[in-house]
């Protein structure tokens, strides 16, 4: 089977800043990673084609430092990967981020072959909003499901996936093609490889697709086919707070006081007094 | 007032409708048979603002199999009308095909707004519908908010650092899109008065392309940590498993629940559904106890509704004590047993022992 396996490459700090124009993040001088919810799908593609045969593509919309994040992954054992890099892609929402996936996903079954399966990360650290699986899904006009914990093909070539939710373990069987968001921290990914590594030095198995390769109109990718616009970002407002701060004597001096503080008010006392005495 | 697009520099995959088309607010709720989600009807508060706003109805819109009992219900918290599709076939929930029934149903009704609750179900099934209606979708909001000016939603949220609001606005499609996590938003107060009306839809249901195979429930956990009045919250500085026995004792005492950190759900040391902060769950709890967390942003964003914080802490320059309510700079391996011990003691000795416990400050001021 022929697996995309879609990867993020995210800022690796807390202190990322913002354009207070835009909105956007500033990257310069921020240090990324591959997303770490990334790693569930890319084991899992991983392991569905040790099993099965094919091969596990990655994809990545991001700019052209994003490579190294391929060759990461290609260094887990992911035999291509795709970089789709432009400056009309820059400053997408996840409609259009989902539209330029969903484009090259395209484009790699007409070209390099059918693709099967769609596998992404849960969500972001840099977003977290869990948007591209289900976006990619409606624009591929493919099932999909969220949630995946494991998966394996059963009769008629259909995927079986297996999931969790806050009610119940859930088994769904898919027609394929379709598309899987995998939970997070579901499978330990494995470690990179020295062999693979090796490979993916000497075959350099990254193809970069600009919107000359992916031919796609500039209303629909970047900024401009991005609903959502930042209007404006502001300071969160500070919440108040007593901030009474004590530095106790010893231990009991601590309970004491803190027992004293808490019997005194009374948004607290009234619950206190129930959960001791009833 | 809205602006009419230019329809030449919309991307030609979106529809180029009429602003002016779209009205009404409306909240899609998650249920089935047996329960109508609470999360669902929290989202009713925030509608009530935008719609109370841009001078629009607001509507309840229910998709499943015997689904129809819980419009009433609806109604009775906020919505001035329903809208029902209740077939057989919605059974089994399928995103896809969920997501497309309410897709169907916007196309024909032309919603301005849509609100969906960030439960699992609902963070799966929205950006589907979105993207089909190929609209903006705003993830998680803490709040929302209408520009006067334009009559544009503002769908508010932390981004990645969450000292941070973004105002994320949706100038140039309808419908507006955006969720937000459960209990970020309260359940407006039911109010028997109310009534309206429940229409009833027909809907095409697509194939879903997916078979429901196997499916086991599993016990729900019994005390949730976004319904509990007091947390024992427990950080990386809580150092393993044994801190948190600790914390556990201590919740156990007060009749609260235990919950932590992200650093200490990475650890191993709290399952992850009780997680607090930006990734995690917002509380509201009467009180919360913060053990050897530190304060950041991302964690503290998700107590912003607590009544009170306590924060046990042994760096004296811990973020925290800025944004607690009593602060106690100290090792919490030697504060949270003597804290133990004197609950103990108080409960032992009953309501009376207060007055010493208050009387002994008194003393102290005096001397
Ligand atoms: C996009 C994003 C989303 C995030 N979402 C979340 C989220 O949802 N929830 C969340 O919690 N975090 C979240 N984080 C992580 C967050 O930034 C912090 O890293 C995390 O909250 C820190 O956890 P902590 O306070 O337990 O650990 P630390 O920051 O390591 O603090 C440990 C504290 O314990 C104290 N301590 C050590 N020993 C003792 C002792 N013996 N007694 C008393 N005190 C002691 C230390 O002084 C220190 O203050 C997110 C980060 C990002 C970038």
């Amino acid at each position: 089977m022929r697996i995309v396996v879609g990867i993020k490459w995210v800022p690796n700090t807390q202190a990322v800043r913002f354009d207070p124009k835009t909105g956007t993040l500033i990257r310069e001088g921020v240090p990324s990673i591959v997303n770490p919810h990334d790693y569930p799908a890319i084991e899992l593609a991983l392991r569905l084609r040790d099993k099965y045969g094919g091969e596990v593509i990655a994809v990545t919309m991001a700019p052209p430092s994003a490579r190294q994040g391929l060759e990461h992954v290609l260094g887990m054992g992911v035999d291509k990967g795709v970089l789709l890099t432009d400056r009309a892609f820059a400053g997408a929402d996840t409609l259009a981020t989902s539209y330029v996936i969903a484009k090259a996903i395209e484009k790699i079954d007409k070209e390099i072959g059918h693709v099967d399966v769609a596998i992404f990360g849960h969500e972001t650290i840099d977003s977290s909003t869990a948007h591209i699986g289900a976006q990619v899904a409606s624009w591929l006009g493919w099932p999909y499901v969220y949630y995946a914990r494991d998966a394996e093909l059963v009769e008629d070539g259909k995927l079986k996936v297996r999931r969790q939710t806050e009610r119940a373990i859930e088994e769904y069987v898919l027609n394929l093609p379709a598309v899987v968001a995998t939970a997070i921290k579901a499978l330990e990914p494995r470690p990179i490889r020295l062999l693979h590594k090796l490979r993916a030095k000497i075959e350099q198995p990254i193809i970069v697709w600009t919107n000359n390769e992916l031919g796609l109109d500039k209303r629909c990718i970047g900024l401009k086919g991005s609903p959502t616009v930042v209007a404006n970002i502001t300071f969160m407002p500070e919440v108040p707070r007593k901030k009474i701060v004590y530095k106790p004597k010893d231990p009991k001096d601590a309970a004491r006081w803190l027992l004293r503080q808490l019997f005194k008010d009374e948004a607290v006392a009234p619950f206190l007094k129930k959960a001791l005495w009833g | 007032m809205p602006v009419k697009p230019d329809c030449e520099k919309l991307c030609p995959e979106w529809p180029c409708d009429d602003p002016f088309e779209f009205k009404g607010v409306w909240v899609v709720a998650e249920a089935d048979e047996n329960e109508l989600n609470e999360a669902s009807l929290q989202m009713l508060t925030p509608a009530k603002k935008i719609a109370s706003k841009l001078g629009e109805k607001i509507v309840g819109i229910l998709v499943g199999y015997n689904v129809k009992k819980w419009a009433d219900e609806l109604i009775k918290h906020g919505a001035d009308e329903v809208i029902v599709v209740d077939d057989e076939r919605l059974k089994t929930y399928y995103p896809r095909v969920y997501g497309q029934v309410i897709v169907d149903l916007a196309k024909k009704y032309k919603p301005s707004v849509i609100l969906v609750s960030a439960t699992m179900r609902g963070r799966e099934m929205a950006p589907y519908i979105a993207n089909t209606l190929r609209t903006g979708i705003t993830a998680d909001c803490t709040d929302f908010d209408v520009d006067e000016k334009t009559g544009d939603v503002l769908m508010i949220r932390p981004p990645f650092a969450a000292i941070m609001l973004a105002y994320i606005k949706t100038p140039f499609r309808k419908p507006q899109m955006g969720t937000a996590r459960p209990n970020v938003f309260p359940v407006p107060p039911r109010d028997e008065s109310r009534s309206g009306p429940v229409i009833e839809e027909k809907a095409e249901i697509i194939p879903p392309g997916m078979e429901l195979a196997y499916y086991k429930p599993v016990k729900r956990e019994e005390v949730l940590i976004e319904k509990a009045e007091i947390i024992v919250s427990v950080g990386k500085g809580i150092g393993g498993p044994d801190g948190v026995k600790l914390a556990e004792k201590l919740a156990s005492l007060l009749g609260g629940v235990v919950a932590g950190s992200r650093k200490a759900v990475d650890a191993g040391w709290i399952p992850p559904e009780r997680q607090v902060g930006q990734t995690g769950k917002s509380v509201k709890p009467v009180l919360y106890i913060a053990i050897g967390i530190s304060g950041a942003a991302q964690h503290m964003i998700g107590v912003r509704e607590a009544g009170r914080i306590v924060a046990i802490n042994i760096d004296p320059d811990a973020p925290i004590f800025n944004q607690a309510d009593y602060g106690i700079i100290g090792d919490y391996r030697e504060i949270v047993p003597a804290l133990i011990e004197e609950l103990e003691r108080l409960k032992k000795e009953g309501p009376k022992a207060i007055e010493e416990l208050l009387k002994e400050e008194e003393e102290a001021a005096a001397s």
